[in-house]
């Protein structure tokens, strides 16, 4: 066979060097997962909001205690349950130690003639509430974040290799949970009592017996949803090991739950340490946490409503904080949503 | 994205949702109506309660369940309170607290040693009609003797009191040999084990109640089981108790013998644990009576509706002197001089606990006995363990420079409750304060724990209370004989034993020495061994409807009496 | 599945019976006695009373004979309520806190579910911040102080429900209802919440939508169905805990339930109540966590309960 073929003009090609570095290049930055989730997160109005006020009150639970003129400790009985007074806002009308006493509305600090300033107000021994309640928040926010961590840890893998596993792991791994679930946990606690001292230890670590039972009954749940589906299957089927199909392709997808739930773990540790305390197993005095300070001052609601205010405010805000930010970090963590 | 309207659609729902349980709870008020008036009787009693000015029915608060009415396996306040209004012993407090005769007609006869007393029954019913029998009394003690009975105060106030019965809670003796005989349908004879000077209040007490042989034992296991299968012979008849229940009734009772004297009609209880609630259950008019604990009785302070009532328990530091087989600081009397002496009482009832509970400066609580002058007992030894810095300050110096050290930590045993708690704290800060050197930590714990450290000695000072089981100041001196049951703080004083022995023993019908004998005691454990260092004497304070009149308050036994309470100007 | 869930209810009575089993030898090991005055009696009387209730016994033994009545049915008398049986205690006060805790976790969950679902649909705006903001309320103000305002606002004040007591029907469960919703509804909100945004996002949703299905159709259809499973695994739990769980609401209402009871035993050591009243509630753990498993089948036809790893 004869080709006769045109051979078609050299003009007609352009001659293109290869640049290898230009191969290379990515129009995007390349960034790294957290990096990705920082950009992300930065975007969250609300999340960077309650960034800065979990700054702020973390800050405040150390600073707070320092630059108030009273001690948290020094019980003056004659200052007992002033409301709060604040130099300047006074004159506003609020916070201008104005109580009620027997059903009348009176100065209280100028019928007990005191001449200080509490910020907001004493308790019933006449320690200074503004301090209380800072250090109150250190001791809550350390209770709540080791329970919530170790919670999580305990909880993540416990769970995650009973769901990913299966079959008979599971089985067996479950029903541990189960009788763990079933037996009483103050009995537990009270028991704790006899061998331990009162403290934090034995707070934290009667918060995380049970504590994270939840948390891995969430994360079996969401592995067993994860581990068949197609990307996971397809990772396999690809030699993925069992360790890169947990870490690379189910953790990521969970991790949105993981922190909700976190986020869930530590109002509730700060309560069940009040709840503790309420029975004997919790701080001991003067230690006091925002779950005592709020269980002692509920009684109290209708006529020095100041000593349950401003615990509750605190631990309303840190929870909204801590809510919003977790919402915000999941949006971020989430793969799915990647740009 | 079609997604706005669906959030939409969903706020809508939540709204309807809203709306609809609101509506629910209209609907269910107007059912409610409904049911008032198909319910006229409760209605219209209710206004004739109003506008008559007359209606005899008090609504009470309680703060526990009824464990038992079972008089042999009564343990707790609240089944001594409702035993006291629905039964009737031989004897009664009356509205002076002094025991009086109620079944027994009159004295009894008391041979001279004081070791036999006979009484004659006066004729009296049992709510079903049946005459109540002296068999009825021998039966019921009894019965509270039996080991399978299994009665914890059976033993505890019988022994050393009834004959045999020391020898019977021992297991050396039938428990039929206890010393109470029924002579005739009338007439009981009580044999003592030794004279008891107090044994007539005794017999006020409930676990020495009747209970009819032929009911009980018809009844059998069923026996005190509910409102139904009891038998009563007091002012009122129980009702609509089901053994647990968290509400039941005292009504009139038409068999007592003395019904003239009992106005009121019906009794309505509730128990109610939170003082919130109770509080404004009673603003609400529900309720006529309110206890307030600390924080509330501080609000109702200028409530002309408020009451304040002393009771008689006692609060004390119970050193312990020794723990675990060592000795502690405080085996030292010095230092248990120091800190008895260091704390500021007034402030802690006045401030502290603001609940109606006053300072104690004596082991023994005030208003509780009485001589025959009407002295009060309280007032012999005079104010012991005052609050004093420098004489605390002096017995600490010499305490620690006996003990050979400057510094000493001690720890505090507490209660969980709030109150307890904050006193705790109260007592840190003024010891801590006063004694220099002294550094105290609390431990608070519930108090089934407390017990139990308590009875294995486990702790450095214990912060304790003690009621009185009959009206002597006895039932408290006898706490701390050496190796006593109560005793679990290694408090031995020979001097102190024998003034034990005499009271009950060779003083026993010599009343004005045996008086002063206990006194002598009294001062010997507060003020010369500091033994126990008192802190107060327990108040209660409570809202009362102005129209309530007449309940009686007693100093031992059950807590109240409204056989001569009655309504007037609702 | 028949054989899976044979399996499961064999496993059930297993766990059962060491719930039974470790509570039982954890209460004996509680410090304190359940005799109430045993300080005040003398060695030989305390021994005598012990014997009758056979607490003399070796710890074995009574166990053994705590199982063997058991399996009988017996839970045996309360030591707090003298002749009142355990069985018919725990009958008496469940009812109450069974009806709170029913119509707390359906108030709540319901509600929940509205505001979680409200929120994922509208991520990030005004709506998703106000679901939030309610649902934290929910959770960050413990219920006692939430229950101590509706009692003083909407009894005592306004007088639309009873102020405590369980004594005018359905009006009594209204304020204790709510109060114990607030729990459920800022947990309900805030799984679905997470879970729709993540399901909303994925593969088979943005098919549907380009295959023109409706909002409506995407949220319950497809979205909501995914977004249950969290939810359901803390339901079991939190209906559990919310019958046991409502302690401080039942004390502030003075109503006659179990959870009240059953703190009030453990600090008294009433060990047969104790016991009743934990078997009774795990025997109930158990059924709900069986139940949830199986519903995981159901929701998600995906799970495989089950396969092993492969």
């Amino acid at each position: 066979m004869k080709h006769d073929l045109q051979k078609p003009p050299a003009s007609s090609f352009e001659r293109i060097e290869i640049d290898s570095s230009h191969a290379e290049r990515i129009s995007k930055p390349s960034l790294s997962f957290w990096q990705d989730a920082w950009l992300r997160i930065r975007k969250n109005k609300a999340a960077i909001v309650s960034m800065f006020i979990l700054a702020f009150i973390i800050i405040m639970a150390f600073v707070g205690p320092m630059i108030s003129p009273h001690d948290s400790e020094t019980q003056t009985i004659t200052h007992a349950n002033l409301p709060p007074k604040v130099p300047g806002i006074e004159k506003l009308g609020i916070m201008n130690g104005v109580g009620t006493l027997a059903g009348k509305e009176v100065d209280l600090y100028e019928m007990k003639k005191v001449d200080t300033y509490y910020w907001f107000g004493t308790d019933g021994l006449g320690r200074d509430m503004f301090s209380r309640v800072w250090e109150g928040t250190q001791i809550s926010l350390f209770i709540a974040f080791v329970a919530a961590l170790i919670d999580m840890v305990i909880g993540v893998a416990y769970g995650g290799i009973s769901g990913y596993y299966g079959g008979r792991v599971d089985d067996i791994m479950q029903r541990i949970v189960e009788i763990l679930y079933g037996i009483p946990t103050l009995v537990i606690v009270i028991l704790m009592l006899s061998f331990m001292d009162p403290g934090i230890t034995a707070i934290i670590i009667a918060i995380t017996i049970t504590g994270w039972i939840g948390m891995s009954r969430i994360v079996r749940g969401q592995v067993l949803k994860f581990k068949n589906q197609e990307f996971v299957l397809a990772s396999r089927t690809l030699g993925a090991t069992d360790s890169r199909i947990i870490t690379k392709h189910i953790l990521p997808n969970i991790l949105g739950i993981i922190i909700i739930n976190t986020m869930f773990t530590i109002p509730t540790a700060i309560f069940f340490e009040a709840f503790l305390s309420f029975i004997g197993l919790g701080l001991q005095p003067p230690d006091a946490s925002l779950g005592t300070l709020i269980n002692d001052g509920y009684k109290l609601i209708k006529f020095q409503p100041h000593i349950l205010l401003y615990p509750s405010i605190i631990i309303s805000l840190l929870m909204i904080a801590f809510n919003l930010l977790g919402d915000g970090l999941r949006d971020a963590l989430d793969p799915k949503m990647k740009d | 994205m079609k997604n706005s309207k669906l959030v939409w659609l969903l706020s809508l729902l939540l709204v309807v949702a809203l709306f609809l349980a609101a509506c629910g709870g209209d609907d269910k008020e107007t059912k409610d109506d409904t049911t008032t008036d198909t319910d006229d009787k409760d209605a219209t009693t209710e206004e004739t309660e109003v506008a008559a000015d007359e209606e005899q029915v008090l609504n009470l608060i309680m703060t526990a369940e009824i464990p038992t009415m079972d008089s042999a396996l009564v343990t707790d306040a609240v089944g001594f309170d409702l035993l006291n209004n629905v039964n009737e012993g031989l004897y009664r407090l009356n509205q002076e607290n002094i025991a009086v005769p109620a079944i027994s007609d009159g004295e009894p006869k008391v041979s001279e040693d004081g070791l036999v007393y006979t009484f004659t029954l006066r004729d009296s019913n049992w709510s079903d009609g049946t005459p109540v029998t002296a068999n009825d009394f021998e039966y019921s003690w009894k019965r509270a003797m039996n080991p399978d009975t299994a009665s914890e105060y059976g033993p505890y106030m019988m022994a050393g009191v009834i004959k045999n019965a020391t020898a019977i809670s021992n297991g050396e003796m039938e428990y039929t040999e206890l010393g109470v005989k029924a002579l005739d349908e009338k007439t009981l004879e009580v044999s003592l084990e030794k004279p008891i000077p107090y044994f007539l209040s005794l017999m006020s007490f409930g676990t020495f109640l009747p209970q009819s042989e032929a009911f009980v034992t018809t009844q059998g296991e069923n026996y005190a089981k509910n409102s139904e299968s009891l038998l009563y012979n007091g002012p009122f008849t129980l009702a609509k108790w089901d053994g647990t229940g968290l509400s039941w009734q005292l009504l009139k009772n038409e068999e007592y013998w003395d019904k003239d004297t009992v106005k009121l009609t019906e009794i309505n209880y509730d128990v109610i644990k939170e003082t919130a609630t109770a509080v404004n259950l009673y603003t609400n008019g529900e309720k006529d009576r309110a206890g307030l604990s600390g924080e509330y009785a501080m609000q109702y302070a200028a409530d002309p509706e408020l009451v304040n009532e002393l009771e008689t328990s006692v609060f004390y530091f119970k050193y312990n002197q020794e723990r675990n087989g060592e000795k502690t600081p405080l085996a030292n009397v010095n230092i248990r001089e120091a800190i008895s002496k260091a704390f500021n009482k007034e402030d802690l009832a006045s401030v502290v606990l603001a609940n109606g509970s006053t300072a104690a400066y004596s082991f023994i609580p005030s208003d509780f006995v009485f001589d025959e002058d009407g002295k009060d007992f309280r007032d012999v030894n005079g104010d012991m363990a005052v609050f004093n810095v420098d004489e605390a300050k002096a017995a600490w110096e010499k305490g620690l420079s006996e003990l050979g050290v400057t510094e000493l930590s001690i720890e505090i045993l507490g209660g969980d409750t709030e109150l307890s708690k904050k006193m705790d704290e109260y007592f840190k800060s003024q010891l801590e304060g006063n004694l220099p050197g002294l550094s105290i930590t609390l431990k608070e714990v519930p108090f089934n724990v407390r017990l139990d450290l308590d009875t294995n000695q486990d702790y450095d000072i214990q912060v304790a209370g003690w009621g009185p089981d009959y009206q002597d100041p006895f039932t408290f001196l006898s706490l701390w004989e050496t190796d006593g049951g109560n005793n679990q703080m290694s408090f031995s004083n020979p001097e102190y034993d024998q003034l034990l022995q005499d009271i009950n023993g060779s003083l026993a019908l010599d009343i004005e020495a045996r008086w002063e004998a206990m006194a002598k005691a009294e001062k010997l454990i507060v003020d010369e061994e500091f033994a126990v260092g008192p802190i107060y004497q327990r108040g209660l304070m409570f809202l009362q409807k102005p129209y309530v009149k007449g309940i009686i308050a007693h100093p031992f036994g059950g807590d109240y009496s409204y056989k001569w309470a009655y309504i007037e100007g609702k | 599945m028949t054989k899976y869930i044979t399996r499961r209810i064999f496993y059930m009575f297993i766990t059962f019976f060491l719930i039974a089993t470790a509570t039982f030898f954890l209460m004996k090991a509680l410090p304190g006695s359940p005799i109430s005055s045993a300080s005040k009696l003398s060695p030989t009387q305390l021994a005598v009373v012990e014997a009758k209730y056979g607490l003399d016994q070796p710890i074995p033994v009574q166990y053994a004979k705590y199982m063997l009545n058991l399996a009988q049915g017996d839970l045996g008398n309360s030591f707090q309520f003298k002749n009142a049986s355990v069985t018919d205690l725990i009958i008496d006060r469940l009812g109450p806190s069974l009806i709170l805790g029913t119509q707390g976790l359906v108030l709540g969950v319901t509600l929940g579910i509205l505001l979680g679902m409200i929120a994922a649909l509208r991520q990030n705006t005004i709506w998703d911040y106000g679901s939030t903001f309610v649902a934290i309320i929910g959770i960050s103000i413990p219920s006692f102080v939430f229950a101590t305002f509706l009692q003083y606002w909407l009894a005592v004040q306004w007088e639309l429900f009873p102020v405590a007591l369980w004594k005018d029907g359905w009006m009594s469960s209204v304020l204790p209802s709510i109060a114990l919703a607030m729990g459920p509804l800022a947990t309900a909100s805030r799984f679905i919440r997470t879970e729709m945004i993540e399901v909303l996002s994925s593969d088979y949703i943005t098919l549907a939508k380009s295959k023109g299905a409706n909002g409506f159709e995407i949220a319950f259809k497809h979205a909501f169905r995914n977004a249950l499973i969290p939810l359901v695994t803390v339901l079991g739990p939190l209906a559990a805990g919310l019958l046991t769980g409502s302690l401080v609401i039942e004390q502030i209402f003075a109503i006659p339930g179990i959870g009240e009871q059953f703190v009030k035993s453990i600090m008294s050591n009433d060990f047969s109540i104790i016991m009743g009243t934990t078997l009774f509630f795990s025997a109930f753990l158990i059924v709900v966590i069986f139940l949830v498993d199986v519903l995981y089948g159901i929701i998600d036809p995906r799970i495989r309960l089950s396969g092993g790893k492969d």
